[in-house]
């Protein structure tokens, strides 16, 4: 049997006196989140070019991108806030900001919708804005069909054969991809 | 002969949060035989390779469990990267290795709380968890999540420390340490703790080798093996020196990760003071095409990766085996002959991470 030890404890009960809680006393106490807090996902959406970019990184699969309607929705319940999205973003609208979302008792999602008058207008004459739609240059194209395989919208087709290169402006989100694919660099992202 | 009977133990129980299930075989109070059944919380991630791409899977990778968290994606990362004959630049080994330390002191530092928590020891669980808060605020401020990182990328890393962050790690540590001082002395030498810990549960070494016991389980059986002696990531640049205990049983277990903890505090000093400048990552081209298996050490033991792709940017198969697994078929062999009161203190010794065993 050990020899009983006496007041063992007493230095830490009277250092605990005086010391402050080891818990921050919250909601009297403002809590400050870090600069790189992953805390929930946001937009800008006057920068978006509805690529779907997004959508694909997603690993949880919480990011819907409709071209066609032109919105952004992310289920807020579903998205692990792993960055993904935010990497693979080439536009760099999105961001991962401090703080959570409010919680909620029912699973729902954020839809937010860019403005079709802006787009238009971004499309036409804001190049630099968005990037502008793709350009060939036929001297240096060996028609490779690499920009047509990686193009999300399926908006360019190649013919080896016939050595055509079109463009269906339409379906471009002028996203930049096909310019970063082609080996040649022949593609020019302009206005 | 005493009568036997059978007591079902788990998934659900007071004292363990994992969710295992054990059927004890008792005479009297002790136990003479133990069947162990998993599979309650298996998600199928390993399935998942096949509908996300092997870039996408460094997240899940890294949620297969939420303590070895930052351990699971390196792991992943490592395996994908010697299948793409990648070289990840020495900045991002270096932010990996301190990361990964990192999660080593929290995660025995979350079972030193648990172990109090299980002798009934309250404020031991307490002061230990209060210490883990502070590595957790360190992982907040550097990598934006608590216990989810996402810091590990194939090529490197995602995100730089500056000095400030370094120094805030090193003042964290040094206050962690010396607040964990008293802490340790008392699940050291205090006369309760050694009254539940020791000489209960013993592995001999012989058994531990058999078994194929894996980390601070191995090393409390007197085994020096450390898979960090293997070199990988900034640990062939550090001093890497298993800890080892002797006599095998619940004190050597607990005495073992104590010692790793200051042991952890070094390697992540000596990484930021030899931490070079320069990139943290390197571009990725192309899909893997081979396969390859890599070995790490997680805070509960030797975790294996394997990984297999074909060219795809769909991998064919990703495999891991946790070291819970590892663990199970010794702690079998160590509960017989135990009193039931003590079954739930010998599992925990073992570290049990059940959700990384089912994945």
């Amino acid at each position: 049997m050990e020899k009983t030890k006496m007041f063992t404890l007493a230095r830490r009960i009277v250092g605990n006196l005086f010391k402050k809680p080891a818990t921050i006393q919250y909601p009297f106490e403002p809590v400050e989140f870090p600069e790189r807090m992953r805390g929930h996902i946001s937009i800008r959406i006057e920068d978006c070019i509805t690529c779907g970019l997004c959508a694909r990184a997603c690993p949880s699969l919480a990011i819907q991108v409709d071209r066609k309607a032109g919105t952004w929705t992310i289920s807020r319940f579903d998205c692990v806030q792993c960055g993904s999205c935010v990497l693979a973003c080439p536009k760099k609208c999105l961001t991962m900001e401090k703080g959570y979302t409010e919680p909620d008792i029912m699973k729902k999602s954020d839809t937010v919708v860019k403005p079709q008058e802006e787009k238009k207008e971004a499309a036409r004459d804001g190049a630099a804005a968005a990037g502008g739609k793709p350009v060939m240059d036929a001297e240096k194209c060996v028609y490779c069909t690499l920009c047509a395989k990686k193009c999300l919208q399926e908006a360019i087709r190649v013919d080896r054969k016939e050595k055509i290169w079109e463009l269906d402006e339409e379906k471009c989100a002028e996203c930049g991809i096909c310019a970063g694919a082609c080996p040649k660099k022949a593609i020019e992202m302009k206005g | 002969m005493a009568k036997r009977s059978i007591i079902p133990f788990g998934p659900q129980h007071p004292v363990l949060p994992e969710p295992v299930h054990l059927d004890l075989v008792l005479e009297d109070e002790t136990v003479v035989g133990v069947i162990p059944s998993i599979g309650f919380v298996h998600r199928g991630l390993e399935k998942l390779v096949d509908k996300r791409d092997f870039k996408q899977y460094t997240y899940i990778a890294e949620r297969i469990c939420g303590i070895c968290s930052c351990g699971h994606g390196l792991g992943y990362c490592l395996a994908m990267e010697q299948i793409m004959n990648i070289e990840v630049p020495d900045r991002a080994k270096y932010l990996r290795t301190i990361w990964v330390e990192m999660s080593r002191v929290h995660s025995h530092l979350l079972w030193l709380g648990l172990l109090g928590d299980a002798m009934g020891f309250e404020s031991l669980h307490m002061e230990s968890w209060r210490l883990r808060e502070k590595i957790l605020d360190m992982f907040d401020e550097t990598t934006g999540g608590r216990i989810i990182h996402s810091v590990n990328q194939v090529g490197g890393v995602q995100k730089d420390m500056d000095s400030t962050m370094l120094n805030d790690i090193l003042r964290a540590i040094d206050e962690i340490e010396s607040e964990l001082r008293p802490i340790a002395k008392t699940f050291l030498h205090d006369y309760t703790v050694q009254s539940r810990l020791k000489g209960v549960g013993i592995l001999s070494k012989d058994d531990a080798i058999a078994q194929g016991a894996v980390g601070p389980m191995l090393r409390a059986s007197g085994v020096e093996y450390d898979a960090r002696l293997l070199g990988y990531g900034a640990y062939k640049d550090l001093t890497v020196e298993p800890v080892i205990s002797k006599d095998g049983d619940s004190y050597g277990r607990c005495e073992v990760r104590i010692k790793e903890l200051f042991q952890s505090f070094d390697l992540i000093r000596e990484a930021i003071g030899k931490i070079p400048q320069g990139d943290i990552s390197v571009p990725v081209k192309g899909n893997p095409d081979g396969e390859y298996f890599v070995r790490i050490e997680q805070p509960r033991g030797e975790a294996i990766y394997y990984v297999k792709g074909s060219g795809k940017k769909f991998v064919d198969r990703f495999r891991l085996r946790t070291p819970t697994t590892s663990n199970i078929p010794p702690m079998v062999e160590m509960l017989k002959g135990c009193q039931l009161a003590d079954v739930p203190i010998l599992i925990l010794t073992i570290d049990p991470c059940v959700s990384c065993t089912e994945r």
